[in-house]
């Protein structure tokens, strides 16, 4: 790991953390323009960040270390986890360090971080929250570890830029398990941000939230941090989607031509995702908890069926 | 090349729709990842039409995606609105059952897919192997379900698949066959719509297992 590889995932880290709270806007706004309100300013979440930044946290007397470090390692881990995740090159900043399973475990640190914090007020809400997250976890990332193997597979390497090297080079060719391990990773995209069939992210509703409900205990610097870690992960699921199954233009070289062409495209993808994301989060109604198991189960499905027809 | 990874493409999503259909208890989003299987069987045919000059299969594409596509959709959802039943309330077997039950069928229609003439390799093996797996998932789906319109669709995608099987391992049909088939689902699906009804009326509930109690 050099010092150039190093300044390019600082790089690639600030530019997907700017990015992020735009991505949400984008999305809320879209989704009021369906239905026929004016919606939030597209940069609302700006606003929110720097407002929050500048609070003084309150925290409770009763909480432990363990309540101010959750917000910390949940951010630090999905900002190391973008180093790892090929955006407008061919090829991670730092994929020395590691592959698809070093995303996860640092996905799942995180997000264990912010479990045993929200447990640590011993607030009944952020032990609600937490077990709740922990169950769709528990069902998501199996489906997202398969999904991703199916394309380690075809490329040959568990290492991310690795892999999207692969595939530009050897060029588009379609199999069936691609699309079936993207139907796969959309609904794990779905689970992993908080959208509407399994978490509803406008509400503040006690029997309803999952996500939010592990927040409610926070303020200031502290839910500043979780927001836009949150609004990264969702980027970053986003990206990995989009560059692992359309990796179409993604830049081989570094130079200027190249480059350009490949961040207008990334942003094209990522936002016709973003629309996608909406539509769906417009069109269904949020699950009953209980039945939520039944679609990240298909999700889970959906992977392992990708994965058995590469062998078939 | 091209039109092979879109024969292969659409083939892959009318796999995830009927897949989907399984782990689905609406019945309206149920038909409307029916609508968008006959949309994209109807996209198959459309591609290897213009990339073979089979010119005949362009009007079967038509006919599917305007029968099938639109107007069966539309046909089952005026159905239920005017019974009113709005969910499977109890497949005989759970989602997550049933779901790696269809794994298992995916498999096996797959494999027996590499036993067909043109079917062990290239857009062929994976156009026959997604066939094969819906037919058998619409077999399925047709003996696990209770609620009759959920039948009717079940019934549709093994209609779907035989289709595709037909456009993957011949030349595709002569259109005098198509319209035919055509002409049969629309009397089906009309004929099973006013059974639907029936049944509503006599049981008020769609559920067919009450049909049992007719026997004397």
């Amino acid at each position: 790991m050099n010092l150039q590889s190093l300044g390019l995932g600082l790089l690639q880290a600030a530019a997907l953390l700017a990015l992020a709270p735009l991505l949400r806007g984008a999305i809320k706004k879209m989704k009021a323009a369906f239905e026929n309100r004016q919606g939030p300013p597209l940069l609302q979440g700006y606003y929110d960040l720097a407002k929050l930044l500048r609070k003084e946290p309150v925290r409770s007397d009763v909480s432990s270390w363990v309540f101010v470090a959750g917000p910390r390692v949940y951010f630090a881990t999905a900002v190391a986890a973008t180093a790892l995740v090929p955006v407008v090159l061919a090829g991670a900043p730092l994929e020395e360090a590691g592959g698809i399973l070093v995303l996860v475990g640092l996905l799942a640190l995180g997000r264990f971080a912010l479990a045993a914090a929200a447990l640590d007020t011993g607030s009944p809400f952020g032990g609600m929250g937490a077990s709740r997250e922990m169950t769709v976890a528990a069902l998501a990332e199996p489906a997202l570890m398969l999904g991703l193997f199916t394309v380690a597979l075809w490329g040959g390497s568990l290492n991310l830029g690795d892999l999207v090297r692969t595939t530009v080079q050897r060029g588009f060719s379609a199999h069936p398990s691609d699309l079936l391990a993207a139907a796969a990773l959309f609904i794990v995209l779905i689970a992993e941000a908080g959208r509407v069939p399994v978490d509803n992210p406008a509400t503040h509703l006690e029997l309803t939230m999952i996500h939010e409900a592990m927040l409610l205990e926070y303020s200031g610097v502290d839910l500043a941090l979780v927001e836009w870690a949150s609004a990264l992960k969702e980027l970053l699921f986003m990206t990995l989607l989009v560059n692992l199954f359309v990796p179409l233009g993604l830049a081989l070289g570094a130079s200027p031509g190249a480059l350009a062409i490949s961040i207008g495209l990334y942003l094209a993808k990522v936002f016709l995702l973003a629309v996608g994301v909406t539509v769906v989060e417009v069109t269904n109604a949020k699950l009953r908890l209980f039945r939520v198991p039944e679609l990240m189960a298909a999700s889970l499905g959906l992977a392992f069926l990708a994965l058995a027809i590469r062998f078939l | 090349m091209m039109s092979q990874d879109l024969v292969i493409l659409f083939a892959a999503g009318m796999l995830v729709t009927a897949y989907l259909m399984v782990g689905q208890k609406a019945l309206f989003t149920a038909i409307r990842l029916y609508a968008l299987q006959s949309m994209l069987l109807g996209g198959v045919a459309i591609v290897m039409g213009l990339t073979d000059h089979r010119w005949h299969l362009l009007a079967g594409a038509a006919l599917t995606i305007g029968l099938k596509g639109v107007g069966i959709p539309w046909f089952l959802m005026r159905v239920i609105d005017r019974i009113g039943i709005r969910r499977e309330i109890e497949p005989i077997l759970n989602v997550p059952a049933s779901l790696l039950i269809c794994l298992g069928l995916t498999v096996v229609g797959y494999r027996v897919s590499t036993g067909l003439a043109d079917g062990a390799e290239g857009a062929a093996h994976h156009v026959i192997g997604v066939s094969l797996s819906m037919l058998l998932m619409g077999l399925f789906l047709m003996v696990t379900r209770r609620k009759a319109v959920t039948q009717i669709l079940a019934l549709l995608t093994v209609e779907n698949a035989v289709f595709l099987v037909a456009l993957g391992a011949t030349t595709g049909m002569p259109l005098i066959v198509e319209l035919g088939i055509s002409f049969d689902v629309i009397v089906a699906v009309l004929i099973l719509g006013v059974l639907v009804h029936r049944i509503v009326d006599r049981f008020e509930s769609m559920d067919v297992s009450h049909l049992s109690k007719l026997k004397g």
